[in-house]
């Protein structure tokens, strides 16, 4: 059984790598962009699926580790002139981390609804600070990005292609997005997604679960801001919507529509999410009433969202639903 | 320092309203351990029914008896059509099922009433300022304020002197003996949270004339809120008031004495509060 599952996945692997790679030889640059917007999205998916789906914490605050790599990116890259483009992601991921790990410690001291609700609270914080700290931050105007080139020794890249910087985000956050995978498969994942299903037996044979959430919320909060630091590259812009509630609910969305009990389910989530978007700002200025409806329908009747549909009917077809080889999280859909 | 008092008094009637809001939540919170997101939601929809009955009759009073009661249907049928259905699912399901009305709601606002600001006039004497302690002040925000006490008493009369009171009180506690009792719990839980919405829904009314009618009012109080109910302590009616005093004083008073800190205060009573006893003041230790 495992053998076979590990062969679909290279199979899906190799299938990707050649699709990813097809786009921007085929298709416009308008589509180039899309698709990078949706590795981001991916990465910032995959990253609050590894704390709502694996262990089960419904967090409101997402968006402020997000908002916090994008402007930490932008400001090191607008203050420090000639810094490489790996140093300013790397002092936007150092950074983000710290803030990832005091904000969970805090937090973290509560569970279910109180954390949900202190998420929110703190989330208004960051958003507050982003728009008031005028010289930083830039307020409501923003702040402007620019893509330094990518110095690789024998090779100069640049960066202001969008191809060439399409391809450099697919490695980098395709690495990123491999390693959260890799992350479910280690013993620490796999506390985590035990601890979800009971708490007391986990530390009653004694591991700390409040040190293990920590490290998983700074863990989240880490990926989450480096999806922000591609966003601010990608955009070269970061606004404060970077850290506002709405990019909570995009990342909400995304995660639930795609569902939350597979790892690939967000991946899915943001694919569908960003061309649904794409599609709907076309036809209508009211397209967030159209996903709000969306997401409501999905948390009434399809909890498990797509990727729970996909299974049960792979199921259904393949194995006549009876013997299905389910995924460990799959359980309880959250 | 001629102005302590006024501002004194602008804080209370912000605690009055923060009080009104976060009383709804913490009632619903208490009863049905359900944490509605789409509270402050309701609130706006308040002050945005407030407006269209003012426009069309102008006669405040009619809208305040008629929208807290467009709210409580409205509020029923969520419960009735919504909620339940997902309650079985747990308590992340009824999170996200409160979030997506809420971002829905604000969505429908925008769409009917535009996303812009509007402003709510009142007349009468409520328009009018008084003496009062060597200074003019304001009618309606005298009115806030008493409001908020007498919504306060009522609620705390009803939950601990009523036979009402005591059945909601049970079914929290242990709804399915209650339900063997021959008691509706299903509907004692769809009136609880039709009550929360509409206190909302009034608090919504209420504040259509003080602040500004926009669909960022649901978001921006609701942190408000969701502050109060940190401090104060989950559930706890004695806690929601002391909290929404304190943050009512300390916005009030931040503007005057830390203009530039005065936003951040409250984050920072709230980092506090959660360092020293996370269960808030009046919160029982979990």
């Amino acid at each position: 059984m495992v053998q076979h599952r590990y062969a679909n996945l290279g199979l899906y692997a190799i299938l990707f790598l050649l699709l990813a790679v097809v786009v921007p030889l085929w298709f416009p640059p308008y589509q180039v962009n899309l698709v990078t917007e949706v590795v981001i999205f991916a990465l910032y998916a995959v990253s609050y699926n590894l704390l709502l789906g694996y262990s089960g914490l419904l967090s409101f605050g997402h968006a402020m580790f997000f908002g916090t790599g994008a402007y930490t990116t932008a400001v090191v890259l607008g203050k420090i002139p000639g810094i490489p483009l790996f140093g300013a992601i790397g002092i936007s991921l150092v950074f983000t981390t710290l803030v990832g790990f005091v904000v969970g410690s805090l937090l973290l001291r509560h569970k279910g609804s109180y954390f949900a609700l202190l998420t929110l609270a703190f989330n208004a914080l960051f958003y507050v600070i982003a728009t008031k700290w005028h010289t930083i931050t830039g307020g409501d105007d923003g702040l402007s990005v620019f893509r330094p080139e990518l110095n690789l020794g024998l090779v100069r890249l640049d960066m202001a292609d969008i191809t060439t910087f399409y391809f450099f985000t697919l490695v980098c956050v395709g690495a990123l997005i491999l390693f959260c995978w890799y992350f479910t498969r280690t013993a620490m994942g796999k506390t985590v997604l035990l601890m979800r299903e009971n708490e007391e037996r986990m530390k009653f044979l004694g591991y700390n679960t409040n040190i293990t959430r920590l490290i998983l919320f700074t863990f989240t909060g880490a990926l989450a801001g480096l999806a922000g630091s591609f966003y601010a590259l990608f955009f070269e812009y970061t606004s404060i919507t970077a850290i506002s509630i709405d990019m909570t609910t995009t990342v909400l969305l995304m995660t639930f529509v795609g569902g939350t009990g597979s790892f690939g389910g967000p991946i899915l989530g943001a694919l569908v999410f960003t061309y649904l978007q794409d599609f709907l700002s076309d036809i209508t200025d009211r397209w967030p009433l159209i996903m709000g409806a969306i997401f409501i329908v999905m948390v009434l009747y399809v909890p498990a969202g797509l990727s729970g549909i996909i299974t049960a009917i792979k199921e259904r077809v393949i194995r006549g639903g009876k013997h299905g080889h389910r995924m460990p999280s799959e359980g309880r859909g959250l | 320092m001629a102005d302590i008092p006024v501002f004194f008094l602008h804080g209370l009637a912000y605690a009055s309203l923060l009080f009104l809001l976060s009383s709804g939540l913490t009632l619903v919170f208490g009863m049905m351990n359900v944490l509605n997101f789409a509270h402050a939601a309701f609130y706006m929809l308040g002050a945005y029914f407030s407006y269209t009955v003012l426009t069309v009759t102008g006669n405040f009073w009619l809208s305040i008896l008629v929208c807290p009661l467009l709210l409580m249907a409205i509020g029923a049928a969520v419960e009735r059509f919504f909620l339940r259905r997902v309650h079985s699912h747990g308590h992340l399901h009824e999170l996200l099922l409160t979030f997506g009305l809420a971002y829905i709601i604000t969505e429908l606002v925008k769409l009917v009433w535009g996303n812009y600001p509007l402003s709510v006039q009142i007349g009468g004497f409520l328009a009018d300022a008084v003496h009062l302690l060597g200074i003019e002040y304001p009618v309606y925000r005298l009115f806030i304020i008493v409001c908020a006490i007498v919504v306060g008493l009522v609620m705390c009369l009803v939950i601990y002197r009523t036979r009402v009171g005591i059945i909601v009180r049970a079914a929290v506690n242990d709804n399915q003996m209650v339900s063997a009792l021959g008691i509706n719990v299903q509907f004692v839980f769809m009136s609880v949270f039709a009550v929360g919405a509409a206190l909302s829904g009034f608090a919504g009314v209420i504040a259509g004339p003080l602040l500004t009618t926009y669909p960022g009012m649901a978001a921006e109080i609701l942190v408000d809120a969701f502050v109060v109910i940190v401090v104060g302590g989950f559930g706890s009616l004695g806690g929601a008031v002391l909290a929404s005093l304190i943050i009512g004083e300390l916005q009030s008073f931040g503007v005057l004495l830390m203009p530039k800190l005065s936003l951040a205060l409250i984050y920072m009573l709230m980092a506090a509060v959660l360092i020293i006893k996370p269960s808030g003041l009046f919160g029982e230790e979990q």
